[in-house]
């Protein structure tokens, strides 16, 4: 076959028409949920427990052909993306915890659960984690999946060694103030030299600040964070560098977790779900580590929700879906599966999760996070607190790390906060 | 650039005795045609979005809600921002300490690629290597080679007598860290572009100048390097571009495991770039407006740079 200049210039331009009309066309008819029987289901990697899902699928088969498509890369801006566009918005969308702050104040797009019959199941979940899926109007976005009580991580044996108190539960009762247990990193500093409790000082800010009701925006939009809430974290965090029991080691680096290895670095307060993070990143420490109470009290470190759309076309069966997806005996299994601690207290005392764990030598991990999710504050979660808590970890970072001095860096953040604020409509 | 928008697109003369004269769109209608891909393709992903990002920049969105109009405040707020300009100071800090060793190494790896004997395809191959190797899987390898007390950088140090240097931990450090992992990248790249110049000199000039007793270094000075001119122009500006939007070495190379924003670029905002900043005041504080104001913020920077490559060339073109 012989191909003309002419010839394929009339190719290339019938192709171009048929795309041009054809994306025109598609365009036009581009629906704005699902389609047919389809239910679709947006989550991340390890989002919902894998067999529940498949066991979801095949349950509801008979309605709806339920998609459950885990979304990969940065979940929140796709999602936003998809639902500002206005098409393939899918109908029931995984939320996460970090992100309820900006889906919140948009409570329109999505379905208010209340009007589906939520309260009845009210009872069965954490009421502070029920509350964190409610919209300053009052509608409930989001149906509670998981949740992460934060507690403290240690080895064994350093303790042991150090003269500290090393069982679980002397442990929780002796370590329960942050003065207590900044003596014990003294302590663990000077029987073991090279040995720092904390790694680094934000670990101090940000949970003293997570443990308490109010964080840098309250509900009406004032800035608190240069109130005595946020200067108490703040002056803990110094103090702690000033004791000298922090170390200078950047947090996943191969430094870091050496010395978590070597028992350098023996202790952590973190969320429950910091657990697979330990034993995948330090798989050779198995066996020494305990878990007890964090000082103080529990606080709550991330955990998601499961939302129904506005553009999803039958809610109620998209909400049974959901109830069901995150019964007390399902989220037993998201444990299992994924790790994902279950916001319902009834599942706490289910066998499978009271198995005793190796990793932390025969322990009963639930022993402790369940108590400690039963007993989390939360605080009022503003669409500004992102922008505005950043100064601050970032001002104390610098403190910590850069070595600079506090009282600057207290002020720069304070400026910076101002100006931020004043740019966001937020008073100060 | 502006001989080509002098010629006006009037009628072929050939065709000009004709009944009806046919003006250029009519006449080249189907050559428009057979390259519409490209600019409805443009016109799609690139002019309708930055169109749009010029309109969100003059708003405040939260990226779901209803806009609400703000106006130049936004830029306003951007020339008084301390943190953007600190950014704009790291991206031409790291941009310098990588782009000028880059070139020079490059140089100098062209000039030995030029002279190898044997082995040639081998040696090119392996050069280029780490300009298609993942940029996340280096910054994952630099980010143990800078590591404080098992990287291969203090291990080299302490060798030589020398104390550790906290490298992600200082501000030096961090710039440092990044520079090196662009330039690691990028110098085989680029000595396969001065190879290809390297080529393209006449042999008798060597000759001449071997003729007239010059050594290697005065030959490199008074004849490569000259001759290399156009092309070590192109590399740099090729080089600006990049550099100056550099946001996966930072990102990865300086991103911790804690809650930490990701875009924050290690302590003191030490290794936040232009780019980085732009992400996260978008994705992490949900600024849309502000966001992108300082993405328009970062291409007025580049645009300044380009004018100043730009008149780099146009001196070349005047000689």
């Amino acid at each position: 076959m012989r191909l003309s200049r002419r010839g394929l210039l009339r190719a290339g331009l019938a192709g171009t028409a048929a795309t041009t009309l054809g994306g025109l066309a598609t365009g036009c008819a581009v629906p704005t949920g699902s389609t047919g029987r389809n239910m679709v289901l947006w989550y991340w990697d390890g989002g919902l427990g894998d067999t529940v899902v498949k066991k979801a699928k095949a349950r509801y088969g008979d309605s709806v052909d339920l998609q459950a498509i885990k979304i990969g890369g940065y979940y929140r801006s796709k999602l936003m993306t998809t639902m500002t566009g206005r098409s393939h918005i899918p109908d029931i969308a995984g939320l996460k915890g970090e992100d309820m702050a900006s889906y919140l104040p948009n409570a329109d797009q999505f379905v208010d659960l209340r009007t589906l019959g939520a309260e009845r199941y009210r009872s069965r979940y954490l009421a502070w984690k029920w509350d964190q899926g409610i919209a300053d109007d009052g509608s409930m976005v989001g149906f509670p999946i998981d949740c992460g009580p934060v507690a403290h991580y240690y080895q064994y044996g350093v303790f042991r060694k150090a003269g500290l108190p090393y069982d679980p539960d002397d442990v929780s009762a002796e370590l329960n103030t942050w003065e207590k247990f900044f003596t014990a990193g003294e302590r663990l500093k000077k029987r073991i030299p090279g040995t720092y409790l904390l790694s680094d000082v934000n670990m101090v800010f940000e949970n003293v600040v997570q443990q308490g009701d109010r964080r840098y925006v309250d509900k009406d939009r004032h800035f608190i964070g240069d109130e005595q809430h946020v200067r108490d974290a703040w002056a803990l965090a110094v103090e702690a560098k000033r004791r000298g029991i922090v170390s200078d080691l950047v947090a996943g680096t191969p430094d870091q977790l050496s010395a978590v290895q070597d028992g350098k670095l023996p202790s952590q307060l973190n969320a429950s779900w910091a657990t697979n993070d330990i034993k995948s990143g330090v798989p050779r420490t198995k066996g020494r580590w305990r878990v007890a109470q964090m000082p103080v009290r529990p606080s709550n470190n991330g955990g998601s929700f499961l939302a129904v759309t506005k553009a999803c076309r039958e809610p109620e069966r998209a909400f049974q879906i959901i109830t069901w997806l995150l019964d007390a005996a399902n989220q037993a299994q998201g444990f299992v599966d994924a790790g994902l601690f279950p916001s319902t207290p009834a599942s706490y005392t289910l066998g499978a999760l009271r198995e005793p764990d190796p990793f932390f030598g025969g322990q009963i991990t639930m022993d402790v996070f369940g108590p400690a999710a039963q007993r989390v504050e939360v605080a009022y979660n503003s669409p500004f607190d992102v922008a505005l808590g950043q100064p601050l970890k970032d001002e104390i970072k610098n403190v910590g790390v850069l070595g600079k001095d506090p009282r600057k860096a207290w002020n720069d953040a304070m400026r910076k906060c101002r100006r931020i604020a004043t740019h966001l409509g937020v008073s100060h | 650039m502006a001989t080509t928008l002098r010629k006006p697109p009037v009628a072929d003369p050939a065709t000009a005795g004709g009944s009806r004269p046919r003006t250029g769109a009519r006449r080249y209608w189907h050559l428009y045609a057979a390259i519409s891909p490209f600019y409805l393709l443009f016109l799609c992903f690139g002019l309708i979005p930055v169109g749009f990002s010029l309109y969100v920049s003059l708003h405040r969105w939260d990226g779901l809600g209803s806009m609400e109009w703000a106006g130049l405040s936004q830029y306003q707020y951007l020339l008084g921002d301390s943190d953007f300009w600190t950014a704009v100071g790291n991206t031409i800090v790291i941009w310098a300490l990588a782009t000028f060793p880059m070139i020079f190494l490059a140089m100098v790896t062209a000039v030995m690629l030029n002279s190898a004997v044997r082995l040639k395809n081998l040696y090119r191959f392996a050069y280029f290597l780490p300009n298609v190797t993942s940029v996340v899987a280096i910054a994952i390898i630099f980010g143990s080679v800078f590591s404080t007390n098992f990287g291969l950088v203090n291990a080299l140090l302490q060798a030589v007598g020398l104390d550790q240097v906290a490298w992600l931990n200082t501000p030096w450090g961090i710039k440092i860290a990044v520079a090196t992992l662009m330039t690691w990248q990028w110098t085989g790249y680029n000595a396969i572009i001065f190879l290809a110049g390297l080529q393209t000199i006449p042999g008798e000039l060597y000759e001449a100048a071997r003729m007239d007793g010059a050594g290697p270094v005065q030959t490199f000075f008074r004849i490569t390097l000259p001759m290399m001119r156009p092309v070590l122009l192109f590399v740099l500006v090729v080089s600006t571009v990049t550099g100056l939007q550099s946001f996966s070495e930072p990102q990865v190379l300086l991103q911790t495991t804690s809650n930490d924003s990701t875009f924050a670029g290690g302590p003191g905002h030490a290794g936040q770039t232009m780019v980085l900043y732009f992400f996260q005041q978008t994705f992490d504080n949900n600024d849309f407006g502000y966001g992108a104001a300082v993405a328009w913020g970062v291409f007025l920077v580049v645009v300044l740079f380009s004018i100043i490559n730009w008149r780099l060339v146009q001196r070349r073109g005047e000689d």
